[in-house]
C-alpha cells in the first residue's frame, strides 16, 4: 500500500481546498462520507471533528480513502481542477483514519438499546455499512456470513498490495466495538431459511451477498493452468496451500477481460514472479472499463496488453493449458454499451503461448442465488430490484443493498446502500 | 456538530452560551446576518457600531483590501470602513430584534460618540432596546470625523470622561474596546476602569500600511487613487492581539474581564487567546474569509480540547499560560541547547547550511557529495534557526536538546 500522508502533507492540502460552497466533492461521494466538511475541518485545525465526520459519515472510511476511484468520484468533481489541480480527497480521508487511530480516538457513538433485532445476511462492505448504522441506533443486529472472516470482496478478493489485512482488521476493530455479532460460517442457503429470519424474532433483514459468480467464455473445463479471476485472486490471498508463488513463479500467465479484476489479477501474478504477464482484452485501450489510474499503472509495471484480442479456443497438452488461439479484432459500430463493438479480422488468427489462464470477464450473481431469491422480484440478471430511495425489496421487511442489487459496482456505493436501508429500517420501525 | 461539552462562561454577570462572538464589524450589521451566526453556532455579537445619523456616514469605496502571502490568502485584511452607515433606528430595531429571538444569545451594543451628549444618547438608546452590555469604542484607528475613534482611545482623559458619562446613565455592564496603536496598553485600560468600565475588548485594528501599488503609487485599498494609513486585522495580527490581552490580563490594578480580539480562525487560536486571560473571544477577519461556518470547528475544537485535558469549564482555562509570560530576565540562562539532527530522513536541500552560515553560529559544514550537513554540536549557539526552515517534520528532522553545562559559544575575531 502507498504511504499514508503525514499530519503537514495532510494540512497542506486541505490549505489547498477552496472550501467550496455547497462542495461539488461532497456531491460526487457516492457514499455521503463529506469532503467538503471534512476537509473543512482538518484546515480549520478541528482534525478530531474532521475524523468524526469521515467514521460516522462512511464506517469505512479508510478502506474508501484507499479504493475509491476518486478520479472519477469525489476528486472529479473538485473545483479547484481548473486552476490547479484536485485535492487529493482520498489521501486526506485515509490520513484522517489513520491519524484517528494513533491518538486513539473513537468518535463513535451508540443510543440506548432498543432491544429491536435485524439479520443482516452478508458481511461485506454493505452489509457491515448497514451493521454500524443500526447499531449506532441502538438495534441489536446479527450479521449472517457464509465465509469463516468479514469483509467480502474487501477480505477475499481485493489483493494484499492495495488493501492489506492488517488495515482491514483495524477498520472491522470500529464496527465491532459497535457490539454487531458476526456468526461466520452461517450462510443463508434457501427461501425459507430467509424467511425463518422473521419468525425467529429478526424484525427486518438486510441481503447483502454480492455477485461472487463468474463469467465464463466456455472455452475451458477442468485443465491445470486455468482459473476464474476469484478464484485465482482467493487463492493468492489465501494463506493455506497450495503456495500460489509456487505456481505462478516462472511462468506466462494471460489475464483475459479489461477491468479492475482483470488488472488485480494480473498485477498480483506479477507481484508472485511470473515470468510474463499479458491483459488479453477485445477492445482498445480506451474503452476498458478498468480505473484509468489503474490502467496506467499496470503499464508501467510491465503488464503487456494485448488489445483488440479475441480468444477463440484454449489450446491444451494432457489436460495442462499451453496456448490460446485469438483472433484480431478491429473496432466496429457502438454496441448498447456504447462502445465500439469489436469485429473479427479474418484470417487473423494467431497463437499465443501461455502456461497460465484468468478468466476476468465479470461478476453476477451465484448459480444458487436464484434458489435463495426465488420469493423476490429480479432483474434479468438475478439482481434483487429494490425501492431507489429506501432499498426494500418486493418482500416486506426485506430489504437488500450492495452488489446483489447493483452488479458488480463500488465499496462506497455499497456504503451508501447500507445506510440507505439502516434508515428506512429505522423509519419503518419508529412507524410500526 | 459533535456534542459538545458546556461551553458556556459567565462574563461581566451575564452568562454567554459560549465564548465565541463576532466582532462590531461588517459580520455584525444586521440582525438577519447575526441571526444566521446564532444558528450556527456564535454565542454572542458585538454588534457593528452604532453612531448618531447627523453626520451621514458614507463608506469609502473600495473599502478593504486583502493582503496575501506565498499561497495564503488573507493573512491580513486592511479595512477604511467607518462606523455603521444605517440609520441609528434600524438598527436599535434589529437589536431589539434579536433579543426577542434569541434571548439566550448576547448582544453587546458598540457604540461612538462624537460628544457627550452623543454619548448618553446612544448608550441610552442602546440598553433601551434590550442590548446586555455596551461597547465603547475607543478605538478604530481611521474615522474621518474628528475628536472620535482611536483618538479618544489614545487620550486617557477622555477615555474616563466618556466611560464615566456612560457609566452614570445605563445600569448595564459597559467594557471599552482598545487600541494596540499605544505604547502601554494599560493606561488607557485604567482610565476606562477609572471611568466605571467593567471590562475590555482588545484588540481593534492595528494602524498600518499593508501594500503600496507599484505601478499607480497608492497604497491599498486605492480609493480613487487616495490610500491611508488604516486598519489591519486577521492572521497577522494575532501575536500583537495575544500580547495586549496578556498585558492587560497581567495589570493586577487593572482586574478586569477582557474579550480577547485579533486574528481569531480557529479553535487553537481561541483557546491561545483564553490561556492568556480572555474569557470570551470576538472575530471580524476570520468571518471575512471563510464565513460563519468556522465557529463550527471552533465549538467542536475547544470542546475536544477540553475533554483532552480535563477542563470542566471554560473559565478553567483563562489564563492559565499568565504565570508562563515573564520578563525575559527571569529566564534561566544557565540552560543551553543545541539542534539535534535526525539526518535518516535529510532530504538534502541544504537549507540549514545556508542559514546557519548566514544568520547562525556557521556550525554546519555542506557534504558536497552526500547533499548533507555535517553538524559540529561544539559550535552550535542552539539558536534553532534551522529548525524553522527545515521541510522534514512529523516529528521535526531538527529538535532542540538540552545539554548539561555546555561551553558558552561566543564567534572569534575575524581572521
Ligand atoms: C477483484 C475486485 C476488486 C475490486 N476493487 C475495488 C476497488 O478498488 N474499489 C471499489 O470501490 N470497489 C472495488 N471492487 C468492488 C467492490 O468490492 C464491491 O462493489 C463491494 O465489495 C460490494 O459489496 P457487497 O457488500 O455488496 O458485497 P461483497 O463484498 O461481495 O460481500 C458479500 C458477502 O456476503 C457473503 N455471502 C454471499 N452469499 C451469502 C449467503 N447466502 N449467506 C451468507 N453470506 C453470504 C459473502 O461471503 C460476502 O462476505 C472490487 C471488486 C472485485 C471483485
Ligand atoms: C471592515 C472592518 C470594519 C470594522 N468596523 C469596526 C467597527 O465598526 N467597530 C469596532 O469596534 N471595530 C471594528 N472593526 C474591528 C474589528 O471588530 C476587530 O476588532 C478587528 O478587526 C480585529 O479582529 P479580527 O482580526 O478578528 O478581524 C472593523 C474591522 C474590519 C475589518
Ligand atoms: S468515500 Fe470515496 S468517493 Fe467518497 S469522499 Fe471518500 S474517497 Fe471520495
Amino acid at each position: 500500500m502507498e504511504p499514508c500522508f503525514t499530519p503537514d502533507q495532510a494540512y497542506a492540502e486541505a490549505g489547498r481546498c477552496l472550501l467550496c460552497f455547497d462542495a461539488p466533492c461532497s456531491k460526487g461521494c457516492p457514499a455521503g462520507t463529506d469532503p467538503g466538511t471534512f476537509i473543512r475541518k482538518l484546515r480549520l485545525r478541528n482534525i478530531k471533528g474532521a475524523i468524526a465526520t469521515v467514521k460516522n459519515n462512511n464506517i469505512l472510511g479508510g478502506i474508501c480513502g484507499i479504493l475509491c476511484p476518486v478520479s472519477g468520484l469525489c476528486e472529479k468533481e473538485c473545483a479547484a481542477t481548473p486552476i490547479d489541480r484536485p485535492i487529493q480527497i482520498g489521501r486526506v480521508q485515509r490520513f484522517l483514519i489513520e491519524h484517528g487511530r494513533k491518538l486513539k480516538f473513537n468518535p463513535l457513538e451508540k443510543k440506548e438499546p432498543n432491544n429491536i433485532n435485524i439479520a443482516i445476511i452478508g458481511c461485506g462492505p454493505s452489509g457491515l455499512s448497514c451493521a454500524a448504522e443500526l447499531a449506532k441506533e441502538g438495534f441489536s443486529v446479527d450479521i449472517f456470513e457464509k465465509k469463516p472472516k468479514p469483509g467480502g470482496v474487501m477480505r477475499y478478493l481485493i489483493p494484499d498490495h492495495r488493501l492489506s489485512k492488517e488495515f482491514l482488521n483495524e477498520e472491522l476493530k470500529d464496527i465491532s466495538s459497535l457490539g454487531v455479532n458476526i456468526r461466520y460460517k452461517s450462510p443463508v442457503e434457501s427461501g425459507e431459511e430467509l424467511e425463518k429470519l422473521l419468525k425467529e424474532g429478526y424484525r427486518a433483514v438486510y441481503i447483502a451477498t454480492g455477485t461472487w459468480g463468474m463469467k465464463s467464455l466456455g472455452l475451458a473445463s477442468v485443465y491445470k493452468g486455468f482459473y476464474n479471476a476469484k478464484e485465482f485472486l482467493e487463492k493468492c490471498k489465501s494463506t493455506e496451500k497450495p503456495d500460489m508463488k509456487k505456481i505462478i513463479s516462472g511462468k506466462r500467465v494471460c489475464v483475459i477481460g479489461g477491468g479492475d479484476t482483470a488488472i488485480d489479477a494480473a498485477e498480483s501474478a506479477l507481484i508472485l514472479d511470473a515470468k510474463d504477464v499479458s491483459i488479453v482484452y477485445r477492445r482498445s485501450f480506451a474503452q476498458m472499463p478498468g480505473d484509468e489510474n489503474g490502467k496506467i499503472e499496470a503499464l508501467k509495471s510491465g503488464i503487456n496488453f494485448l488489445i483488440l484480442t479475441q480468444p477463440v479456443k484454449y489450446l491444451t497438452n494432457g489436460g495442462r493449458i499451453t496456448g490460446i488461439e485469438a483472433v484480431r479484432n478491429k473496432l466496429g459500430t457502438s454496441d448498447t454499451s456504447g462502445r465500439p463493438r469489436p469485429v473479427p479480422i479474418s484470417g487473423s488468427s494467431h497463437i499465443i503461448s501461455t502456461d497460465i489462464i484468468i478468466e476476468a470477464i465479470g461478476f453476477g450473481p451465484e448459480d444458487d442465488s436464484k434458489m435463495l431469491f426465488e420469493k423476490f422480484k429480479l432483474s434479468e440478471k438475478g439482481l434483487i430490484l429494490v425501492d431507489e430511495k429506501t432499498g426494500t425489496t418486493s418482500k416486506k421487511s426485506f430489504y437488500a443493498g450492495g452488489d446483489i442489487t447493483r452488479g458488480p459496482s463500488l465499496i462506497p456505493e455499497a456504503v451508501a446502500d447500507g445506510k440507505r436501508a439502516a434508515k428506512a429500517i429505522l423509519e419503518d420501525m419508529e412507524l410500526s | 456538530m459533535a456534542k459538545l461539552l458546556d461551553l458556556s462562561i459567565d462574563f461581566c454577570d451575564v452568562k454567554f452560551p459560549n465564548p465565541v462572538l463576532l466582532s462590531s464589524s461588517p459580520v455584525s450589521n444586521t440582525a438577519e446576518m447575526i441571526g444566521r451566526a446564532f444558528e450556527y453556532g456564535f454565542g454572542g455579537v458585538a454588534y457593528k457600531t452604532l453612531g448618531f445619523d447627523n453626520i451621514k456616514i458614507i463608506h469609502p469605496s473600495p473599502r478593504m483590501a486583502g493582503y496575501t502571502y506565498g499561497s495564503n490568502n488573507l493573512i491580513g485584511l486592511q479595512n477604511v470602513e467607518q462606523i455603521t452607515d444605517r440609520p441609528l433606528q434600524d438598527n436599535l430595531m434589529d437589536i431589539e430584534y434579536l433579543k426577542k429571538h434569541w434571548s439566550n444569545h448576547v448582544v453587546i451594543a458598540s457604540i461612538m460618540g462624537f460628544s457627550e451628549e452623543e454619548w448618553i444618547e446612544l448608550a441610552k438608546m442602546a440598553a433601551g432596546s434590550g442590548a446586555d452590555i455596551l461597547e465603547l469604542n475607543f478605538s478604530c484607528p481611521h474615522m474621518t470625523v474628528e475628536g472620535s475613534g482611536m483618538k479618544v482611545g489614545q487620550s486617557f482623559g477622555l477615555i474616563e470622561k466618556f466611560t464615566s458619562t456612560v457609566r452614570n446613565v445605563v445600569d448595564i455592564p459597559i467594557l471599552a474596546k482598545m487600541t494596540p496603536n499605544i505604547t502601554d496598553i494599560t493606561e488607557p485600560a485604567l482610565s476606562a476602569k477609572k471611568g466605571g468600565a467593567d471590562g475590555l475588548t482588545a484588540i481593534n485594528t492595528v494602524r498600518a500600511l499593508t501594500e503600496i501599488g507599484l505601478d499607480d503609487n497608492v497604497p491599498k485599498p486605492n480609493v480613487a487613487g487616495i490610500g491611508a494609513m488604516s486598519g489591519y486585522s486577521g492572521p497577522a495580527i494575532k501575536p500583537i492581539g495575544l500580547r495586549c490581552v496578556t498585558e492587560l490580563a497581567q495589570c493586577t490594578d487593572l482586574n478586569l474581564p477582557i474579550a480577547g480580539c485579533g486574528g481569531i480562525e480557529t479553535w487553537v487560536d481561541t483557546t491561545e487567546y483564553l490561556l492568556c486571560g480572555a474569557s470570551l473571544v470576538q472575530i471580524t477577519t476570520g468571518v471575512v474569509h471563510y464565513g460563519y461556518r468556522i465557529v463550527e470547528d471552533i465549538l467542536e475544537g475547544l470542546s475536544y480540547y477540553m475533554e483532552e485535558k480535563g477542563f470542566k469549564s471554560i473559565s478553567e482555562i483563562v489564563g492559565k499560560a499568565l504565570p508562563n509570560i515573564q520578563p525575559t530576565d527571569r529566564f534561566d540562562l544557565s540552560r543551553q541547547g543545541v539542534g539535534e539532527y535526525d539526518l535518516d530522513r535529510c532530504v538534502g536541500c541544504g537549507q540549514c547550511y545556508i542559514v546557519c552560515q548566514d544568520a547562525g553560529g556557521q556550525c554546519i559544514d555542506w557534504d558536497y557529495d552526500k547533499r548533507r550537513p555535517v553538524h559540529d554540536e561544539e559550535k552550535c549557539l542552539g539558536c534553532m534557526i534551522c529548525s524553522f526552515i527545515c521541510p522534514v517534520s512529523d516529528p521535526p528532522l531538527i529538535s532542540y536538546r538540552e545539554v548539561k553545562n555546555k561551553k558558552s559559544v561566543i564567534p572569534p575575531v575575524s581572521e
